[in-house]
């Protein structure tokens, strides 16, 4: 991920890229759109890119718009015949079939209700279709997915979701110093912690709040402050 | 910061609700207050007369009173109208709570109603121009603009401060003609008020006996039951919403009441003060502040707990100030009763402080104002009231001055 950021508009002309794609092809991310030989930002936000040749636009966002494979934190809304209606935060609720769960059986159905959290995965996303999830991997077992149970639950922008996602990102090490948690952070912007105590789970809770409006520059400079945090 | 900030309401799922049971439990806040601790209140005055921002922590209110002349109703013929509307459309969760937010707003507005409408605080009858032909109306709209919590109070608080605030143009009634005087023929004329209300909110939760006091939404959302408080100046309770399903005792109630009341004095006080540094304000020429201004937030802000603090050190030192002045600036706090000033309550606290903790403060504390603040309905204020009318016409028009003999009467009540 290279650091120069510059920041593009909605219908802007992004030449970077295409001088890119002269050599090579390339990927355009969400964000960037192709018109004829022209790539145009449909979003606005820093331009990103990823080597080899990924480019897209980390535009502020909190609607959640479903994607296949997405990773996400949903609360469980109603039971409806054979699926549970899952709110996912995106425009549509969300379905998971009561088979979808490690073990499960028509007789032996996972016992969840209404406010529940689920972490899950997204099975199908589709403009025209209800989402659906799956608390299973292709070999059903759960692995990590499953119900998310104590622990503080809250929602935040896409971007902290993912920023706490990328694979350098210094916050969730930096706070791995003070103390011992657990997290569970959806590409839907909501994110789950819990840690030993109460009073701890809020100060966890408050430090990544604080890097809700981090951009990828100052995030090094708050991370060091973290523990402070921390200590409130 | 005049957005809204969380697009989707906390506390919808049962893990947060389940979280913040515990918390309270362990008295944890997640803003680090004590559970009797207020958010800092911010006033903004705008530059029309009557409009006022409101900030409680990321709590945004925005108020504005306006009037006209109209006809009464049939039954009050004498008397002036208050209409309250509460807009809470500015807030929009993208979660399903359409439903509740419809709910939001028929509660807001009809505790606002008795607040202040059933309480009459305001005196209506000095807004009556000819009796049965001519009144002022006044309105009062309040725009939420950002709901972090505790709406009840930010709006009371927004709609006192801005009625207070308020000046009608002076008119005359000549051979049945209506003259209204422009700002530049006669001075703008403020409402005349014969109590101040506010309400002060607390959330009750079945794991814990201490109430919380000034909840944020998700503190809100998670809780059991609310009680919204609104007492007067004089210390006369004129609401109390109480619902859900906590059961609560009399000792909370009575409890929450016994805070409420203090909160409450110290509120009109805090708003008093900050009307009278605004006006000081409108002395200087340029220093009026737009609309623009206000939601940009570069007007002056006028905070609760920066202006009380000061009310502590300097008016509540009366005797001692002077002595005090040649020695430290540490010493007035020691010499006071130790008041945590952070958490900025009027002196009067310790008087109460000393017999909060057990029972007996429950029947000791009618002496302070005349009824038991449960029984007192709005009709109960009557000797406060009758004395406070009297007094109108010496104090006529400015209120400044009645304001200062109000605070008279509250000192030697409680003395």
């Amino acid at each position: 991920m290279s650091a120069n950021t510059s920041i593009v508009m909605p219908g802007e002309r992004v030449t970077s890229v295409e001088d890119v794609a002269k050599g090579k092809r390339i990927i355009l991310g969400p964000g960037l759109r192709r018109v004829d030989d022209k790539v145009v930002a449909s979003k606005a936000g820093p331009l990103r890119h990823k080597e080899p040749n990924t480019f897209w636009v980390d535009s502020y966002q909190r609607r959640y718009v479903p994607a296949r494979g997405d990773l996400i934190i949903g609360i469980v809304k109603a039971r409806a015949g054979d699926m549970y209606r899952v709110d996912i935060g995106s425009a549509d609720t969300a379905s998971i079939s009561y088979l979808a769960f490690e073990a499960a059986t028509k007789k032996n159905r996972p016992d969840l209700n209404p406010g529940d959290l689920l972490y899950a995965r997204v099975l199908n996303a589709n403009a025209d279709i209800e989402p659906e999830l799956v608390c299973v991997n292709s070999n059903g077992k759960h692995g990590k997915l499953g119900v998310l149970q104590d622990g503080f639950f809250f929602k935040c922008s896409l971007n902290l979701g993912r920023l706490l996602l990328r694979d350098s990102c210094p916050a969730l090490a930096a706070i791995k110093d003070e103390l011992p948690y657990e997290i569970a952070v959806g590409v839907n912007g909501r994110i789950w912690v819990k840690a030993h105590s109460t009073r701890e789970t809020v100060g966890l809770a408050n430090a990544i709040m604080t890097l809700e409006h981090a951009g990828y520059a100052e995030i090094d400079k708050i991370c060091g402050n973290l523990g402070s945090v921390l200590q409130a | 910061m005049f957005m809204n900030s969380n697009l989707f309401e906390p506390g919808k799922s049962k893990s947060e609700r389940t979280f913040v049971q515990s918390a309270v439990k362990q008295n944890i806040r997640f803003d680090g207050r004590k559970s009797n601790e207020f958010r800092d209140v911010k006033l903004t005055f705008g530059a029309d007369w009557g409009t006022v921002a409101l900030s409680m922590g990321d709590t945004k209110v925005l108020a504005q009173v306006s009037c006209d002349i109209g006809t009464p109703s049939s039954a009050r013929g004498n008397e002036g109208t208050l209409h309250l509307n509460v807009d809470i459309k500015g807030v929009a969760f993208l979660d399903e709570v359409q439903a509740t937010h419809d709910q939001r707003q028929l509660t807001l507005n009809s505790l606002l109603e008795r607040t202040f409408r059933s309480s009459r605080c305001l005196d209506l009858e000095s807004l009556c121009i000819a009796t049965e032909q001519h009144v002022w109306c006044v309105r009062v709209d309040i725009n939420v603009l950002n709901h972090d919590g505790n709406l009840y109070d930010a709006s009371t608080i927004a709609a006192l401060a801005a009625l207070m605030h308020f000046r009608r143009p002076d008119v005359s009634f000549i051979e049945d003609e209506i003259r209204t005087y422009s700002e530049r023929e006669r001075e703008l004329m403020p409402l005349l008020f014969l109590h101040y209300p506010v309400s002060v909110t607390y959330c009750v939760y079945k794991s814990s006996t201490q109430p919380l006091v000034d909840p944020t939404l998700l503190e809100e959302n998670a809780a059991d039951s609310i009680i919204v408080l609104s007492f007067n100046s004089y210390q006369e309770l004129c609401t109390l919403n109480a619902g859900g399903t906590a059961p609560t005792n009399v000792r909370t109630i009575m409890q929450c009441a016994h805070g409420a009341a203090r909160r409450s004095k110290a509120l009109v006080q805090f708003i008093r003060k900050a009307l009278e540094l605004d006006a000081e304000r409108r002395e200087q020429p340029m220093q009026v502040f737009g609309l623009m201004d206000l939601l940009n937030e570069t007007a002056p802000k006028l905070s609760f707990k920066y202006l009380m603090e000061e009310e502590a050190e300097v008016d509540h030192t009366p005797d001692r100030a002077r002595v005090i002045e040649q020695k430290s600036d540490v010493e007035p706090m020691q010499l006071e009763e130790p008041v945590p000033q952070a958490q900025m309550q009027t002196p009067k606290k310790i008087l109460a402080e000393t017999t909060e903790d057990d029972i007996a403060w429950l029947p000791q504390e009618q002496p302070v104002d005349e009824a038991t603040p449960t029984a007192a309905k709005p009709g109960k204020a009557k000797p406060n009231r009758a004395k406070n009318k009297g007094g109108k016409k010496q104090q006529s028009q400015t209120t400044k001055k009645q304001n200062d003999s109000d605070s008279e009467e509250e000192v030697t009540q409680i003395l």
